[in-house]
């Protein structure tokens, strides 16, 4: 009995002893987990010279948001900027669940409108985003107020104009006889180019947001230049994309380019390295991808010229139009610590200086003093005419009511181009998606 | 199940028949013994993360399926408006569709193919050892990282078509994962490569338990090769038949980070499943509800093709 006892207290001293082993990492994690809950949007508060910023990456190239932050940092020494950078293709996802959770970066980066998992107005009716003061008031693109904000408030603090058109290898577009001006001249040279086993476009067929951006680009000269306010008649329900002739001319014309032989082979399966690698190779001559691009393919490619586009309207129809936006924006976490010095960083970036040092670090076009700015000579001098004839518009997915509208056209371009959808079949599904 | 079970009650019985033969007597602490280790609150820290981790965030996200929530914000409750848009969209048919074609195409050519190599590398060969690991490796590597190296194989400029244009095929080649007829047929090459292994490995241990003197026995009874297997083999490894196939269909229900590396769900919609759906309804659109409600969709999917794959394959109906 005695040495059972004996047993009996050393059973329950190791037994303490293990409650104690576990409950010791159990507590551990437990607190460790609160704390990284609390301190996400991070230190100290009141007059606090540090803060946290958030935006998406997609390539090794240093994020222009970093540089930009980074030159704050220099020339204000005692501000500390925590960077939160994100990969593109999640960077919706985990901002939105950020900010749901309340441990989002203080300053994040937005978009306009409300078509995207990271756009302003969903954000802002969520209660997430903080308004913001007369800088960037005075930042906001012409029309465009609707798109940051409700209530005369504004919740998104423009960074830089991009450009929505095509991307062309300028050295490559030489070689091949120049540009075509029309989309029937455009024709002809792609198939030109077709059998000299060269292509006009390099598409991403398998990534979603190339094939939508290349109907829009085709949709700017049917339908966005003649009716600027198309969206708005959307939205009133006076016109629907399938009874658009404007948008079935779009979508038709996909069949056109892929019949005259103006993707690369296997456009269908591409990814967005296969616009890379054929841009800066020269195997193809232009890409719908955002203007700013042309900066990073031309040092990518030593040797070759790039420039911006608009693509190419019916002849003689004098219809030529480009997506111009502010597609990007600095907005605040409404539940930040470090309010203070996240809107000093914003009055700083709102600068003149600071806005044209952000679209030359970015290669886009500056959010302030586009009148004066100097189309001539530079990446952008093709679309300098249309910008200063003010043949120009936003991005059309900015103001449509939600990302399914956007993801109904990519994934049905794709349909189209694999011969499974027919274009009515693509708008049907747009205006069913709009009405959800 | 039943196989691995028998050993675990009989361990179970052990301390209580052992506890009564020191003869201390039927009332001195009936429960307590060398063998009798532990306090049933001790699992409380486990039950309690159990239940928090698996059931009430599972609840948690079965009730949103009743709502309209966006995934941010505010939200209202919308009873069966999402389950009845589900029913109603042909899209989303379509996936459940293809659902079911690659989980039951994965699961029966997977079997059959890793039946096949366990057979194969049962016992003869001298260099099984290295073969079973080679054929093992699949199941181990990271299904996502395998699936890329898969999408530049059948890339339109990667190495099959070149392939193909070398020995003067060159007209059959296309971009495989982008074209309506062919992608879903390539994804199932990917899902039977990756399971085979798996099946095999299940099959190798039924394998071992099936005694060579019946086998011997019945070649010397004039049994031939398929004779044996049919009549001997098969039988004997029953169990394990059922256990590769029903983790095999609900491996393949579920299956997603494959389909998302190699098709993203293209093009358009043909590779779709219900995995893919719930994370572009869910996360990428914004619809959290109507993602919700498709996972709970898929949950009854692969509950019912769960059970009924026991019922039909179990060894005997006492089971």
């Amino acid at each position: 009995m005695k040495s059972e006892r004996l047993d009996m207290t050393q059973h329950r001293r190791y037994s303490g002893l293990k409650v104690g082993a576990l409950a010791v990492p159990t507590v551990a994690a437990l607190i460790l987990t609160g704390c990284s809950a609390s301190t996400g949007s991070s230190s100290s508060s009141g007059g606090s010279q540090e803060f946290s910023l958030s935006f998406a990456t997609s390539n090794t190239i240093e994020s222009p948001f970093q540089v930009l932050a980074e030159n704050y940092m220099k020339s204000h020494p005692n501000v500390k900027i925590t960077f939160n950078p994100q990969p593109n293709d999640s960077y919706d996802q985990t901002l939105r669940t950020q900010l749901q959770a309340g441990n989002a970066s203080d300053v994040v980066v937005t978009s306009p409108g409300s078509g995207t998992g990271r756009s302003i107005l969903p954000l802002v009716q969520a209660g997430f985003l903080e308004p913001l003061d007369d800088a960037a008031k005075q930042l906001l693109p012409e029309g465009s107020a609707s798109t940051f904000g409700t209530d005369g408030k504004v919740y998104g603090q423009a960074t830089e104009i991009t450009i929505s058109a095509l991307v062309s290898n300028e050295t490559a577009a030489t070689a091949a006889g120049g540009f075509p001006a029309d989309f029937s001249s455009l024709q002809q040279q792609c198939k030109a180019l077709e059998s000299s086993g060269k292509s006009l476009f390099a598409l991403a067929g398998s990534a979603p947001p190339n094939t939508g951006l290349m109907a829009m680009s085709l949709a700017a000269s049917r339908v966005y230049a003649e009716d600027p306010k198309w969206n708005d008649k959307r939205a009133a329900k006076e016109a629907t994309f399938a009874g658009s002739d404007g948008w079935k001319s779009a979508l038709e014309a996909v069949n056109t380019l892929k019949d005259a032989g103006c993707f690369q082979k296997g456009a269908a399966g591409g990814g967005f390295d296969a616009i890379t690698k054929g841009l800066a190779s020269g195997t193809s001559v232009s890409g719908f991808i955002p203007a700013p691009s042309w900066k990073q393919l031309q040092s990518a490619a030593g040797g070759s010229q790039f420039a911006v586009r608009p693509f190419p309207a019916e002849q003689g129809s004098g219809n030529s139009y480009v997506f111009a936006s502010a597609n990007y924006a600095f907005s605040i976490n409404a539940a930040s610590k470090n309010k203070d010095a996240a809107k000093a960083f914003l009055d700083w970036a709102a600068q003149p200086e600071q806005t044209k040092a952000f679209a030359e670090i970015d290669g886009a076009l500056p959010v302030s003093g586009l009148d004066k700015y100097d189309f001539d000579g530079g990446a952008y001098k093709n679309v300098g005419g249309l910008m200063k004839d003010g043949k120009y518009g936003p991005l059309p997915n900015i103001q449509w009511p939600n990302s399914a509208v956007y993801d109904a056209l990519a994934t049905g371009v794709q349909g189209i181009i694999t011969g499974q959808k027919s274009p009515d079949q693509v708008l049907q599904a747009m205006d069913a998606a709009w009405d959800q | 199940m039943t196989a691995t079970m028998q050993p675990k009650s009989e361990a179970a019985e052990a301390p209580r028949r052992g506890k009564r033969t020191p003869g201390t007597g039927e009332n001195t602490r009936p429960r307590r013994g060398p063998m009798q280790f532990g306090h049933w609150w001790w699992a409380l820290p486990g039950i309690a993360l159990v239940f928090a981790i698996h059931y009430v965030a599972t609840g948690i996200g079965g009730f949103f399926a009743f709502t309209n929530w966006t995934g941010i914000g505010s939200f209202k409750i919308t009873g069966w408006t999402n389950f009845e848009a589900i029913f109603k969209d042909p899209t989303k048919l379509g996936a459940l569709s293809n659902t079911l074609f690659l989980a039951f195409g994965s699961v029966l050519l997977g079997n059959i193919a890793g039946l096949v190599i366990a057979l194969g590398l049962n016992r003869v060969v001298k260099t099984r050892y290295i073969l079973r690991t080679l054929f093992f490796m699949p199941v181990v590597l990271s299904p996502l990282a395998t699936a890329y190296i898969w999408k530049y194989i059948f890339d339109f400029d990667g190495p099959l078509n070149a392939f193909l244009t070398a020995i003067g095929a060159g007209d059959q080649a296309k971009p495989w994962l982008a074209d309506p007829q062919w992608a879903i047929w390539t994804v199932l090459v990917v899902l039977v490569w990756s399971s085979t292994g798996f099946a095999m490995v299940i099959f190798m241990a039924g394998l071992a338990g099936v005694p060579v003197e019946v086998e011997e026995a019945a070649a010397i009874d004039g049994a031939n090769l398929w004779q044996r297997f049919r009549n001997v083999t098969l039988p004997a490894i029953r169990p394990a038949v059922a256990i590769a196939t029903t983790l095999g269909i609900v491996q393949g229900l579920r299956v997603f980070d494959p389909i998302m590396a190699l098709t993203g769900g293209g093009p358009a919609g043909a590779t779709e499943t219900l995995a893919t759906l719930v994370y572009k309804q869910a996360f990428a659109l914004g619809n959290f509800g109507g993602g919700a409600a498709l996972a709970l969709v898929l949950a009854a999917i692969i509950l019912i093709f769960a059970v009924l794959q026991q019922r039909l394959t179990r060894s005997n109906p006492e089971d």
